[in-house]
C-alpha cells in the first residue's frame, strides 16, 4: 500500500511544481517550454496511471508488486540507462550546432531519460520476460 | 519452457484472479505465464505446483534443446 501513495505524493509534487514554473514564466513562453510542459504532463499522467493499477491490485487482494513487476521494473532501468548513454552523447553532439541554454540542455535529457524510461516499461510491460 | 497452468486451472474451476489470490501475485502475471511470456521463480512454480496438487514437471514442460 506504501508504493502506490508514494507515486501520488510525488506526482502531486511534480505537478505543483511545473505549476509554479508555469504561473512564473507565462510572459515568457517560448515552443520549447511547452514541448517539455507537454511531456512533463504524459509522465505525471504515466505515473498516476502505475499508482491506480497498484491500488486497482490491491483492492482486489493481490500484492501491488511481484516478481514479474518487479523484473519488468529492473529490466526497464537497465535498458533505460543505457539509452541514456547514448542520449546524452547525442545532447552533447547537438549543444555544439543548436544553441542552447544550460538549463534546456539539461531539462531536455532528464525529461528525455524519464521518456525512456516509461516507453521502455511499455515495451517490457507488453511482451513479458522470459528468463532465457 | 512451456507450461499446462490453463489448463489446469479450468480442471479447477478457477478464475486467473482466483489463482492469482491463491499464489500471491497479480493477476497480470497469471496472464503473462498462460501466454508463455514469463517464466516463473521456483517459488511461484512451487506454489502453482502446490495449487494444482500434481508434481512442477507436470505444469511445466521443459525443452532440453539447447540447454547444456
Amino acid at each position: 500500500m506504501k508504493r502506490p501513495v508514494i507515486i501520488f505524493i510525488v506526482a502531486a509534487l511534480v505537478i505543483i511544481s511545473t505549476g509554479l514554473w508555469f504561473y512564473n514564466s507565462m510572459q515568457g513562453f517560448n515552443s520549447m517550454d511547452l514541448l517539455q510542459f507537454g511531456v512533463i504532463f504524459m509522465l505525471v499522467a504515466f505515473a498516476l496511471f502505475l499508482g491506480i493499477k497498484r491500488l486497482r491490485s490491491v483492492k482486489r487482494g493481490e500484492p501491488a508488486e511481484d516478481e514479474l513487476s518487479k523484473k519488468v521494473l529492473q529490466r526497464t532501468a537497465a535498458i533505460s540507462y543505457y539509452i541514456s548513454l547514448y542520449i546524452w552523447v547525442f545532447l552533447i553532439w547537438l549543444k555544439d550546432r543548436v544553441t542552447f541554454d544550460t538549463e534546456e540542455l539539461l531539462g531536455t535529457g532528464i525529461l528525455a531519460m524519464a521518456v525512456t524510461f516509461g516507453i521502455t516499461w511499455l515495451v517490457l510491460n507488453y511482451r513479458g520476460i522470459r528468463n532465457e | 519452457m512451456n507450461n499446462r497452468i490453463r489448463e489446469f486451472r479450468a480442471r479447477h474451476n478457477l478464475t486467473q484472479e482466483e489463482l492469482a489470490r491463491k499464489v500471491n501475485v497479480r493477476r497480470e502475471t497469471i496472464v503473462f505465464l498462460e501466454k508463455n511470456k514469463y517464466n516463473p521463480s521456483l517459488r511461484l512454480a512451487y506454489d502453482l505446483s502446490r495449487v494444482f496438487s500434481v508434481p512442477i514437471e507436470e505444469l511445466f514442460l521443459f525443452d532440453d534443446s539447447g540447454t547444456n
